[in-house]
């Protein structure tokens, strides 16, 4: 195990920034590592991924017509 | 005026499907969401040169949605707060509560785990009514960094808070909306530890909506 290798407590503590692809470079990818070889990790984090994954399907960019309209009279007040 | 009016209404009408999202995610209603738009809307042509240059402009109309959400919060405040519109960052609070630790069995094969079952079973509803439920403070950064796709950078930007604490509230965010799910799923029988029909509800109710899962389209 070389200096750069990272144990299991130390990639949960990563976690949150790993999913949010915040991590930088060299951290991401010990982490990543990690992960490849770390069944209980790959687990926990897939599921914390996949969680995220879906709360991004909940995302709207559907404007009712009504809000529409209002906005667009708002605007040519200005 | 580094802005134009042109470049300010097509940034508004380009963006404005996602401000209203937003707006009725901290809201939860719809005519208080097209209020709160428009009072954002209103508001950022007022504070157009406090807008440095185009590429900041998501970034600062939903800081001015944020605000301009808790400033009704607090005018209205005869309406009782069940929570405080501020975060409070508890210290030493690591406590953190995951499905995963709750369900997941290291002995199973890889294909069958009880948390990716439950993850499938989940509903588009059940996310929305979890996230519903979620603090003010802790729904907006949901909202932003799962939904919206925010950085982090561009999150304590819009809340006016450090990025350190944007990382330590998405932490406490994400374990609170966990544990709400946990908690409807056992209302609904979906996660019952127990065997089947002791689980329920605290009044013994049976799990609603069983028959209708199966026909319902899921999350994917
Ligand atoms: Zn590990």
């Amino acid at each position: 195990m070389t200096k750069h290798e990272i144990d299991c407590e130390q990639a949960l503590d990563q976690l949150v920034e790993f999913i949010d692809h915040e991590l930088p470079g060299g951290k991401h990818d010990a982490l990543q590592r990690h992960l490849h070889t770390c069944k209980s990790c790959f687990s926990r984090f897939e599921f914390e991924r996949r969680l995220k994954e879906k709360l991004g399907t909940l995302r709207e960019a559907e404007v009712p017509s009504g809000t529409s309209e209002r906005i667009k009279k708002l605007l040519k007040s200005f | 005026m580094p802005v134009s009016r042109e470049t300010f209404e097509s940034q508004v009408l380009e963006l404005l499907g996602r401000l209203q999202g937003v707006a009725r995610r901290l809201t939860r209603n719809d005519t208080d969401a097209e209020d709160l738009v428009a009072e954002t809307v209103a508001r950022a042509w007022r504070a157009l040169d406090t807008l440095e240059h185009e590429a900041a402009f998501r970034g600062w109309i939903f800081r001015i949605l944020n605000n301009a959400f808790l400033d009704e919060c607090r005018r209205r405040g005869a309406r009782p707060l069940l929570e405080p519109l501020d975060c409070e960052e508890p210290e030493g609070d690591d406590e953190q509560f995951s499905i995963f630790e709750q369900m997941h069995q290291p002995f199973l094969l890889w294909f069958s785990t009880p948390e990716q079952q439950f993850l499938d079973k989940l509903l588009r509803e059940d996310l929305e009514r979890a996230l519903a439920t979620l603090p003010e403070c802790y729904r907006i950064v949901v909202i932003l960094s799962d939904l919206e796709e925010f950085s982090y950078a561009e999150i304590a930007e819009t809340l006016a808070v450090p990025v350190g604490t944007v990382r330590s509230r998405l932490a406490r965010a994400r374990s609170a909306l966990q544990k709400i799910l946990w908690q409807q799923a056992r209302e609904i029988g979906l996660a019952a530890k127990a065997p089947a029909g002791q689980d329920w509800g605290d009044d013994g109710s049976a799990p609603r909506r069983t028959t209708e899962r199966s026909k319902k389209g899921k999350v994917t």
